[in-house]
């Protein structure tokens, strides 16, 4: 199995949220002094500062807050996906992610579309999420 | 705008001197060999002997290596031992940001005369536009996402689905600066003028900018030298007051799901407002950093020229031209001049102010508003200059 594109690296901070996506739950930090949800994944809370915290496990639901076409590769490893979607979608529960739009006519994609998170699975380590309309 | 409201160091500073390089493809240059160049122009400008400079202030170039110590080096290169000096990375925000330093500076007394800096070698010296955006732990390549385009692109989409904006209307912005620059012999694009169906035309980039709503990626050198105000009266040039100065920053951009709508940036407009006295309706030329066409349709939402939804119809309508409300870029802009990241802007907006833009010339403009924004649309900074 070989898969070229650029990978997670996980870390002390991001393995766990890693090791989630393999399990296909999309998971997020959530402070347990102040209850604020972080995003990205960060060392202390973004409200208090605390470092205390949980990892919490999403719906897995949100809605296209836009999305863009690549027709023109910055990075060989996507060029042979070109044309290709990279949207940012707001995950119900948590904030604004970026992703890939799966299963979908972009052609029939507005602002707002309901979509859930899918899993890559990119190789025996890792799983990406990311999302498709929800019909 | 709140007329009462603290006006900082409003007047005390004026820009004496700017210079600026040819720009385009030149093979061979260097960023810090442009960057010498221009300050070289900017000291003739002034007026002044080289020994009068008392501080660099620097914006390494993408091309250059020296990081954070960047202002030292140009210093040994320029053959300078300032009483004050530095650099800044804000990307397309630092010229504002770097001119703004200089009057702080100055007022405080540790230099008298402050030159801001940038070069760069960035279409020939092997520029690093293509990188991943995001985090650097969580790096947005996993999902395909790099260079430059993607975050104003989504932005621009967000834009069109909400409020009806078109490329078309975007393509306005590109064709209008287009324009300018047949006025400006400087501008990498002088001699070669569009169309809108050269616009919609062109290839997609990334959707839904198409490769004419992209600036251009340019060698080249940009110098400002900034003095007190009262200094300035003795110099060769007519003194350009900085009367309006303001930066800010999105750092928590995905915890903020208006990020895409950069509320920094009416912050940053609002400060120059609050702090020159001025507003939308006062200016006679505008500067407005176009890294993409979408760029200048926010600045114009931001600054209070039109209200959220309605730049697209505004620029459409021919508003930034020559001769109409508000005559925007007219040295060509990022998108038809040449990409310094935003510090063509300000010299723009110096020739304009000092009556000396030629053709180009603003008949009688008194006042000019200069924007940039940079880092993945993270950083802005603005100026109003008066005469």
């Amino acid at each position: 199995m070989t898969y070229d594109k650029p990978l997670p690296i996980a870390t002390d901070g991001s393995g766990p949220f890693w090791d989630a996506c393999k399990r296909h739950e999309l998971t997020i930090q959530e402070c347990t002094a102040c209850g604020h949800r972080r995003w990205p994944i960060g060392p202390v809370c973004t409200n208090c500062l605390s470092p205390e915290h949980k990892w919490v496990v999403l719906p897995g639901t949100g809605e296209v807050w836009s999305w863009i076409v690549y027709h023109q590769s910055f990075n060989q490893t996507w060029a042979p996906d070109v044309p290709y979607n990279v949207a940012l979608v707001r995950v119900d529960g948590a904030h604004t992610m970026i992703s890939n739009l799966v299963e979908a006519d972009l052609d029939a994609i507005e602002v707002g579309q309901r979509v859930e998170v899918v899993f890559d699975d990119v190789t025996a380590e890792f799983a990406i999420p990311k999302f498709r309309p929800v019909v | 705008m709140d007329s009462t409201a603290r006006r900082g160091l409003s007047g005390r500073g004026a820009i004496v001197g700017v210079g600026r390089t040819r720009m385009g493809k030149m093979p061979g240059t260097t960023a810090l060999g442009l960057g010498l160049e221009a300050l070289s122009a900017a000291i003739d400008d002034a007026g002044i002997d080289k020994s009068e400079i008392d501080g660099i202030l620097t914006h390494p170039g993408t091309t250059s290596r020296e990081g954070a110590n960047h202002y030292l080096r140009f210093a040994e290169a320029a053959g300078i031992d300032p009483r004050y000096a530095g650099s800044k990375s804000m990307g397309g925000a630092t010229a504002g940001a770097l001119v703004q330093e200089a009057v702080m500076a100055i007022d405080a007394g540790l230099a008298t005369t402050v030159a801001c800096v940038f070069g760069d070698a960035a279409l020939t010296g092997g520029q690093r536009f293509n990188s991943p955006n995001g985090d650097p732990g969580l790096s947005w390549g996993i999902w395909g996402m790099f260079g430059p385009q993607a975050n104003s692109a989504l932005g621009a989409r967000r834009h069109m689905s909400l409020y009806g904006t078109t490329s078309e209307q975007l393509g306005a912005v590109s064709v209008t600066f287009r324009e300018h620059a047949q006025n400006n012999p400087d501008a990498v694009m002088f001699g070669k003028p569009m169309t809108l169906e050269d616009h919609q035309a062109s290839r997609w980039v990334v959707e839904p900018f198409h490769l004419l709503d992209c600036c251009l990626i340019s060698d080249g050198g940009v110098a400002i030298i900034v003095s007190s105000a009262e200094r300035a009266r003795d110099l060769a040039k007519p003194p350009v007051h900085i009367a309006g100065m303001g930066q800010g920053y999105t750092a928590r951009k995905s915890e903020a799901e208006d990020w895409w709508y950069l509320p920094h940036q009416k912050a940053v407009l609002d400060e120059v407002w609050a702090t020159s006295g001025l507003g939308p309706r006062d200016i006679d030329v505008a500067e407005l950093y176009d890294n993409f066409t979408f760029s200048v349709l926010l600045w114009l939402e931001h600054g209070g020229f039109v209200k959220r939804g309605e730049s697209g119809a505004f620029v459409a309508d021919g508003n930034l031209k020559m001769g109409s409300t508000l005559p925007t870029n007219t040295h060509g802009g990022s998108l038809s001049d040449a990409y310094m990241q935003g510090w063509t802007h300000i010299v723009e907006g110096v020739r304009q102010i000092r009556g000396e833009a030629g053709a180009r010339q603003v008949p009688g403009a008194e006042t000019c508003l200069t924007t940039g924004r940079g880092m993945a649309l993270n950083t802005a900074s603005a100026l109003v200059l008066t005469k």
